[in-house]
């Protein structure tokens, strides 16, 4: 019923606004050319970010999440047996290892990040790949170097791959005095290289790191393998709402899009600044529009229109307004980020460099639903409200009056 | 008979100084056709806008079909200007932008009448008011006394108990004035619709039922 009487209010607007189609189409424009702005600049912002987390996919490995223990409500989270089977259950969890973390040196005091791991457990979670030799063998003292540390041990210490190393592991007497014992390990493998923090690390089996440490129960993280990289947040999610941390390289994407979260407010406040032309030139509008069908509006109300009838009636016509300069709107708003990627996008790539080279590849701007949706939304709104001073403008109209002094 | 108009009383002042209405009491019979006859500034206009709910008195009582009207009810006006009262207007006062039909649908729109029942009515007034064939056409392409016969059955659309007509014949040539007055009184008898037409001719007073005269804002006869 209710819908039925707005869409007989928008036939007769129809009619009003389809007499006076200049004056429409050019305070429809007003409107168009500040969504135009917001399309624009909101497209611009999204397709930095969306090449930015691109990026980071390409560049690292961002299904491999570590959850380690956190401090929550004044109480540690330890990563107890519980938590492995908890994490190990959670959704799009492809495989998790638990690992033991610890800092050993060789003898010539080059800092090892060791990463302590159940053997059968690397495949499925680091699904390493060897640039020489292999796995390690569960419960030996073997050893796999990232590619990173392998080469500058290589080329600092001359340790070559079958080598038998010597590691320092620093220990402290009972006096509190520290002292190093010296643990051989076999280098078994070295790694290809894979942009993250895995270059730098040396993996060994978690047991012999747990007994060289002195205490076989206690983890540091467990390493977690996420079926896809659309479901990486929600497992961070469900990660956290065990008590852990999380960390990977999804974080690097949670600061590009907190950053352009900001980025991309403060582009549209001030692309938005156009729309208040736009909202001018509409409210004068309708004001003159009101103002002309003085008469006519009077013969509305002595013939049975209420107040509301006629405000219901004016706001249908800026309906009409908000809906042409939202098209309008989203059609400039594309040709401005087209514009943007034709004649923009190699400025912006000479003064980005190498680093941000996929820029190249793709367009700098993106266009999605939402972003037209949004366009069309803040036109139909903003013409609405736009329209509420003039609609109770004449809505307040005596018909006598109006009848009689009108235009 | 009954009574569909009864006015007690009725006083309007603008101000200190302009006074349209001095103690007006007058009564209509249900199916009447009347004149009401005055000079311009007689007060004619006032009186009929009161009578139509567009104008409050500044003292005074009116009864239409047997009901009391607030005026300070403005519910109640808007329903009695949908439901009772038809209003015609000496220049046509069409809306520029519908067509004849629409015209004549547009205060149905306030009724509320659905698409259907709102269509068929008003082709059934403009054939009555013989204008069938000019549905839709725009009041700019019609002639004065086409427009005015749109407006009559724009006035008939809520089926109203009354039609308040100011100059309905007023800018009218002679002919076409009296083909709109036969429409109207034709109307009348076959609708039993009261008529109350606000005029400064006199030959169409005497066509009339009955005539009330105002003078400066009285009734004189």
């Amino acid at each position: 019923m209710i819908f039925g009487r707005l869409i007989d209010y928008l036939k007769v607007s129809a009619h009003q606004v389809a007499r006076k189609r200049m004056r429409v189409f050019l305070t429809a424009l007003g409107i168009a050319i500040g969504v135009a702005a917001v399309v624009g600049t909101v497209s611009l912002g999204e397709g930095v970010r969306y090449q930015a987390v691109e990026a980071i996919k390409e560049q690292s490995d961002l299904t491999l999440i570590e959850a380690t223990a956190d401090i929550r409500g004044g109480a540690i989270q330890f990563i107890t047996p519980a938590k492995i089977d908890e994490l190990a259950a959670i959704q799009h969890v492809e495989a998790s290892s638990a690992v033991v973390r610890e800092a050993y040196t060789t003898k010539r005091q080059t800092y090892l990040e060791v990463v302590g791991i159940d053997p059968g457990g690397i495949e499925g979670v680091i699904r390493p790949k060897f640039l020489r030799g292999g796995p390690l063998e569960p419960g030996s003292r073997q050893a796999v170097l990232g590619h990173d540390v392998a080469e500058t041990l290589q080329r600092y210490e001359g340790v070559r791959f079958g080598d038998a190393v010597p590691i320092l592991i620093r220990r402290y007497d009972a006096d509190g005095m520290p002292v190093d014992e010296e643990v051989t390990f076999t280098l078994v493998g070295v790694l290809q290289e894979r942009d993250d923090a895995f270059d730098q690390a040396m993996l060994v089996d978690r047991g012999v790191a747990q007994e060289l440490r002195g205490d076989e129960t206690a983890f540091d993280g467990v390493l977690i393998r996420v079926d896809h990289p659309e479901e990486v947040f929600g497992v961070v999610d469900d990660v956290k709402a065990l008590g852990l941390t999380a960390k990977g390289a999804f974080q690097q994407i949670e600061s590009v899009n907190q950053l352009m979260d900001v980025v991309v407010l403060i582009l549209a406040f001030f692309a938005g600044v156009s729309l208040i032309v736009g909202v001018l030139m509409i409210v004068n509008t309708m004001v003159t529009s009101v103002f002309e069908r003085t008469r006519e509006i009077g013969i509305t109300m002595a013939i049975g229109a209420s107040p509301a009838d006629v405000v219901y009636l004016i706001l249908a016509e800026c309906f009409y307004i908000g809906l042409i300069g939202g098209v309008l709107g989203n059609l400039l708003g594309v040709a401005f980020t087209g514009a943007i990627n034709t004649f923009g996008k190699p400025f912006i790539i000479a003064r980005l460099g190498d680093t941000f080279s996929t820029f190249a590849e793709g367009d700098i701007t993106l266009i999605t639903p939402e972003i037209l949706a949004i366009g069309m939304a803040i036109a139909i709104v903003l013409s609405l409200v736009s329209g509420l001073y003039p609609a109770l403008k004449a809505a307040h109209l005596n018909p006598v009056t109006a009848i009689r002094t009108g235009v | 008979m009954e009574t569909i108009i009864e006015a007690k009383h009725l006083n309007k002042a603008y101000n200190d100084r302009v006074t349209a209405l001095m103690d007006v009491n007058l009564a209509i019979w249900k199916g009447e056709f009347v004149a009401l006859l005055g000079r311009s500034g007689s007060g004619k206009s006032t009186l009929l806008n009161i009578l139509g709910g567009l104008d409050a008195p500044t003292s005074g009582e009116i009864r239409i079909d047997g009901k009391n009207i607030d005026f300070s009810d403005r519910k109640a006006l808007i329903a009695l200007r949908r439901g009772s009262i038809g209003f015609i207007f000496q220049s046509f006062n069409l809306i520029p932008a519908l067509t004849a039909q629409e015209n004549v649908e547009y205060p149905l729109l306030f009724n509320y009448h659905d698409r259907a029942a709102r269509r068929e009515r008003a082709a059934d007034l403009l054939a009555t008011v013989g204008l069938a064939d000019r549905a839709h056409h725009y009041p700019r392409e019609m002639s004065g006394g086409e427009q005015q016969r749109v407006a009559i059955a724009r006035a008939l659309a809520g089926d109203p108990l009354i039609v308040l007509a100011d100059e309905p014949t007023g800018n009218l040539d002679s002919k076409t004035r009296d083909e709109i007055f036969g429409l109207m009184r034709q109307v009348n008898r076959e609708r039993e619709t009261t008529f109350l037409i606000v005029t400064h001719e006199r030959e169409l007073g005497r066509r009339a039922d009955r005539t009330i005269e105002l003078l400066d804002g009285r009734v004189v006869s």
